[in-house]
């Protein structure tokens, strides 16, 4: 259903004011506030490196310092995926009250739980990846790359989350669900160890879980050498692009029962 | 053809009944494993229904509970799409629907006020100018800096009551929005709602006040299991709707109150008063043959009473009754 002008004006309208809800929540209208979120995968990172760091440095080059950026950069994806898409879980069902009042299109929730969590993403971790990449890269292809590759995780971020939102409308179970999911693509992500010390047999279904993909596009472009593998970055729009498009559709193909069961 | 305000035609909603929903994605599964498909049940709410309201009419909706007079009301702000019919609305829109829910606790009183102003399609910024104004009717000025999560509800829905009504729409839909806040509150509110009586706007009403509809609405439409059973003159409206009521209006004398009371399991009755709304939604609670007055509405929902339980009764039959104490 095309949209007109002042009709798609209003749907952005929303989603910002919504964001902006959300995020004035969360930080209680302090900007230091939104540093703290820094604080998780700085610490995350640091225990990390304090357990596996000297054991799996040997796999970067002997350096722990390329272990370090490693774990951070890992972190940075998956936390966003995670934070962003739990957030959506929820939005549709706890907006609920509002929904029945007044007409507002439902997806304008889902949608600015993602937009909070990319605020929040591009005020804290993204310049930290932006200054690693061109410290570590030396190229600024790759650097200039670092927000295609984040574009990536947002779409599959904001397919997900539109799925998961629709979905929650129906079964009210599914956040304790989405946990065991999120902590196995967590633990199938290349995360806090290097993809070597997985089997061959292992590694191959590393290919089905998109956020280890996201992971591997990002490093490539954060501390990649040489030639830019491209199709690290290709494999994650695509693989982003197909997800928002299935839970555009799904979150649309449902959302007439939505008023029923809320 | 004139244009109207409001134009329903052949208005059919079907939903999904709450008790059937699934809500579980591992019983779900499991039933699917074990080979049984349970069919969701939808129940038809609204069945063909047709109606247009000009522009500057004042209508109510009538009617039992569960007959569909919310669902519509819900179908016109926009809030429930009709299976099959088409709604169109012509002019700005205020729903004074289930006032007073659906704020964020955490949010501050001023940054709820404009989240809910955007929502209900108003720009940021004219939100902004009229925060002092919003707040200022809903006497909560003091408080525009506290999380709304410190609001009575019955405060909350003052400020509901004061962001809807503010931006002077062209047409008002109202939810029983009458019994909001303490008398006095609902004097104030009375006499704003008075200021949009007298002009052009188009007003929908539901409402158990039938006193109230009579003296206010042009014209009323008795709803009865989702489909219209009578359009026309509210006096007329009220008067046929009434027949098919038992036991409502069938007192007469306060005695009989006191003795009903008295039979009763419990030992006493809930009534509720037909009085105008400027003095407010009444409702008693009988017991040792006196009334005592039940200042909160959710009161007698706490206290384990259904709208069904409440005993619709003439002002002049409860004032026969000694006054008692006021419960809260």
């Amino acid at each position: 259903m095309p949209l007109g002008q002042t009709q798609r004006r209003r749907v952005f309208e929303l989603i910002r004011i919504s964001a902006l809800r959300s995020l004035k929540v969360r930080y209680r209208g302090s900007a230091l506030g939104v540093l703290w979120s820094l604080t998780n995968p700085l610490m995350l990172t640091a225990v990390y490196t304090a357990i596996f760091g000297t054991t799996f440095s040997q796999y970067y080059g002997g350096s722990i310092a390329r272990y370090v950026v490693s774990a951070f950069v890992g972190l940075a994806v998956v936390t966003f995926f995670l934070n962003a898409t739990n957030e959506a879980l929820t939005s549709v069902v706890s907006n609920g009250p509002l929904l029945n009042k007044m007409a507002i299109p439902p997806a304008i929730f889902p949608l600015s739980a993602i937009a909070a969590n990319l605020f929040q993403q591009a005020v804290t971790a993204l310049p930290i990846v932006l200054v690693m990449s061109i410290v570590l890269a030396h190229d600024p292809v790759r650097a200039l790359l670092v927000p295609v590759v984040l574009f990536a995780i947002l779409l599959l971020s904001t397919g997900v989350g539109l799925a998961l939102s629709a979905l929650f409308v129906f079964f009210r179970d599914l956040p304790y669900l989405w946990q065991i999911v999120g902590f196995i693509l967590w633990m199938t992500s290349p995360l806090f160890y290097p993809i070597e010390v997985a089997s061959g047999g292992v590694r191959r279904w590393f290919a089905f879980n998109p956020i280890a993909q996201d992971m591997s596009a990002l490093r490539e472009v954060v501390y990649g050498q040489g030639p830019i593998h491209f199709h690290f970055i290709w494999l994650g729009l695509v693989v982003g692009l197909v997800a928002l498009v299935l839970g555009g559709l799904f979150f649309r193909a449902t959302q007439s029962e939505f008023m029923d069961l809320l | 053809m004139t244009s109207a305000a409001i134009d329903l035609r052949d208005i059919t909603l079907i939903r999904r009944t709450q008790e059937e929903l699934h809500y579980d994605l591992k019983r779900t599964l499991l039933d699917l494993v074990g080979g049984r498909v349970r069919k969701v049940r939808r129940q038809q709410v609204l069945d063909a229904v047709s109606l247009r309201v000009g522009h500057g009419e004042k209508i109510a909706l009538i009617g039992p509970n569960g007959s569909g007079k919310s669902t519509l009301l819900k179908v016109i702000a926009g809030v429930l799409k009709p299976t099959r019919g088409s709604v169109s609305v012509d002019g700005t829109l205020a729903p004074l629907i289930e006032l007073g829910v659906g704020f964020d606790p955490d949010l501050s009183l001023v940054d709820n006020v404009v989240y809910y102003g955007v929502l209900l399609g108003h720009e940021e910024a004219e939100v902004r100018e009229r925060i002092d104004a919003i707040l200022e009717f809903a006497e909560l000025g003091p408080l525009r800096d506290q999380p709304t999560k410190t609001l009575s509800s019955g405060m909350a829905a003052r400020l509901g009551f004061a962001i809807a009504t503010e931006f002077r729409p062209d047409i008002l839909l109202l939810d029983e929005a009458l019994a909001v806040g303490d008398e006095r509150f609902l004097r104030k509110s009375a006499t704003r709602l008075d200021t949009f009586w007298d002009a052009s706007s188009t007003i929908v009403l539901v409402s158990h006040n039938l006193q109230y509809i009579e003296r206010t609405c042009d014209r009323a439409i008795w709803l009865d299991h989702g489909t219209i059973r009578f359009d026309g003159h509210a006096g007329e409206a009220v008067r046929q709707y009434l027949q098919t009521v038992p036991g409502d209006n069938a007192f007469r004398r306060g005695d009989e109150l006191i003795e009903l009371a008295r039979q009763n399991v419990r030992g006493e009755i809930v009534v509720r008063g037909t009085s105008p709304t400027d003095e407010g939604l009444k409702v008693f609670l009988i017991r040792d043959g006196v009334r005592h007055w039940v200042t909160h509405p959710r009161w007698y929902a706490q206290s384990g009473y259904a709208w069904g339980d409440i005993i619709h009764v003439d002002d002049a039959v409860i004032r026969e009754v000694p006054e008692g104490d006021w419960l809260s």
